[in-house]
């Protein structure tokens, strides 16, 4: 059986110019006055992603890994539609539940009950939708008793759990994970992951990123393994893993 | 196109409530009276300036009530004032979510103008009440009023979209822009009248929107005449014309606003 595309990414690339900081300002423009033209700056530039083509499937579970600054998250946002690629385009068959950061759209001051509907709302659910999972949210989130306290007041563990049940409340076709599993004690790292899994059983297609291989193995089919923007290894999770653990330990830990 | 838009918004619809009941809920945060300050704080307002401006200052307009004269102009700019500052700010506020989540960024400034707009329909109470107070006749063509607030809507938004784009390049423009607020403030008839500027001005003074909107309702509410084809055309072109500019640039830019913010 051939299964149908979920995410298709199509020589994605993506530039960030670094000096974008200094183009406006006053101090700068005096500066370049006085400097002799031909001196032009060059802007600097930093290619997050190069040229990257990849096609994920329905129902496939694949872990991102790579160093920091590798472009996962940049590939992530630009699948989830915050970011629009330089060059290149991503179509997305589906729709899409964003985990990347969890409780972006709290607001500190309100409570955690009015948090449930702003932040549902921020994510696209509809009225209808919040109002009848709204018991099921709270109850996942075990936070019962503090629903009229201004997120503000809560522990960062607090408002990861608050987050993680309103994200995960809804059956997303495409979930996009980056670096949230760890929240929470170890109770509700266990809770999550295994809310993590029933939604992969019910078929929901995952791109994960994480540091923790582990949960890379333990979780996902397949893994990506990226470096400097370009796809370094794509294949079964196992091998990717260990060739990664192994590049790793050869390359940082010289003592 | 349209049946897209049409989508977004069916899709959009609940989390825009969402935000303008947020601004309220942050707005009134254990304060006492609560939402009863949106209604307070014109009447008060409006208390102070009476008392200043009949009692002290003693000015007056020919043939019309000057306190109704000012309130009804001052309603209209501080809508404009309000709404246009906190739309600028909207983008760069609300970075955190835009950097996350995808949502529509159009939804910020227009939250922004509506919520301030609620608060607006709230002052048209103590204006009415002043009108009623001071014995100005009310007339048939109240109704039309809601036409001049709709184009005031408009502007306000176009403006705020332009501000906001503009804004998230170049945060120079909140200390400009307040600046700017100023002189309009002064440069808009509000506290004096149009014929009180020298002849060869007053063109140009018509030129400002905000003077054709606050000129369209003070023709109703103070001389109870049915506004001019001129007046009607003015609001409505000067309110469409910054609208579609606003929404222009705003769409052209705001795929680059996430490198900026």
């Amino acid at each position: 059986m051939k299964k149908e595309t979920m995410v298709k990414i199509n020589d994605v690339s993506m530039r960030f110019n670094l000096g974008i900081e200094k183009e406006f300002s006053l101090k700068q423009w005096f500066v370049d006055i006085f400097k002799p033209r031909k001196s032009k700056k060059v802007k600097p530039e930093f290619w997050a992603l190069k040229n990257l083509n990849l096609d994920i499937k329905k129902g496939e579970v694949v872990g991102f890994v790579g160093s920091n600054g590798a472009g996962k998250s940049t590939l992530l946002k630009i699948v989830a539609g915050v970011m629009k690629p330089t060059v290149g385009s991503v179509d997305v068959y589906g729709n899409i539940c964003p985990m990347i950061e969890l409780g972006a759209g709290f607001d500190p001051q309100l409570t955690a009950r009015e948090n449930i509907y702003l932040n549902g709302a921020v994510l696209g659910y509809s009225k209808e939708l919040i109002e009848d999972k709204f018991n099921e949210i709270v109850e996942f989130s075990e936070l019962k008793d503090f629903l009229e306290v201004p997120v503000q007041n809560f522990s960062s563990g607090m408002v990861a759990r608050l987050a993680f049940s309103i994200a995960t409340i809804v059956n997303p076709e495409i979930l996009i994970v980056d670096e949230i599993l760890s929240v929470g004690d170890i109770g509700f790292q266990a809770k999550s992951l295994n809310k993590m899994r029933s939604m992969i059983s019910g078929g929901t297609t995952v791109l994960y990123v994480s540091h923790s291989l582990t949960s890379i193995e333990e979780l996902c089919q397949k893994a990506i393994w990226l470096d400097k923007g370009e796809v370094v290894d794509y294949g079964e999770v196992k091998t990717v893993c260990s060739k990664y653990a192994k590049y790793v330990k050869d390359n940082h830990i010289k003592i | 196109m349209i049946q897209k838009i049409l989508y977004n918004f069916k899709k959009y619809k609940f989390l825009l409530q969402q935000l303008v009941s947020r601004d309220f809920k942050v707005k009134y945060k254990r304060s006492v009276l609560g939402i009863l300050w949106s209604l307070l704080n014109p009447i008060l307002m409006m208390a102070v300036l009476a008392i200043v401006f009949t009692n002290i200052f003693k000015f007056s307009m020919p043939g019309v009530n000057y306190l109704v004269y000012l309130i009804s102009g001052l309603v209209l700019f501080n809508y404009f004032s309000e709404a246009s500052n906190l739309a600028m700010s909207s983008i760069v506020g609300n970075f955190t979510l835009i950097n996350k989540v995808y949502i529509p960024k159009y939804i910020f400034p227009l939250s922004k103008c509506l919520f301030v707009g609620i608060n607006f329909l709230l002052t048209l109470i103590p204006l009415y009440i002043v009108i009623i107070v001071t014995g100005t006749d009310l007339n048939i063509y109240h109704f039309l009023l809601p036409y001049a607030y709709i184009c005031l809507f408009m502007f306000t938004l176009g403006m705020g979209l332009i501000l906001a784009t503009i804004s998230v390049f170049l945060r120079d423009m909140f200390y400009i822009y307040g600046i700017i607020v100023m002189m309009w403030t002064y440069l808009t008839p509000i506290m004096y009248d149009i014929s009180m500027i020298p002849a060869q001005f007053q063109t140009i003074f018509k030129l400002n929107p905000l003077y054709q909107f606050i000129n369209f309702a003070r023709s109703i509410i103070l001389y109870g005449q049915m506004p001019t084809l001129g007046q009607w055309a003015g609001c409505g072109v000067s309110a469409v014309v910054v609208l579609i500019f606003g929404i222009y640039i705003f769409r052209k830019k705001q795929d680059k606003f996430i490198y900026y913010v």
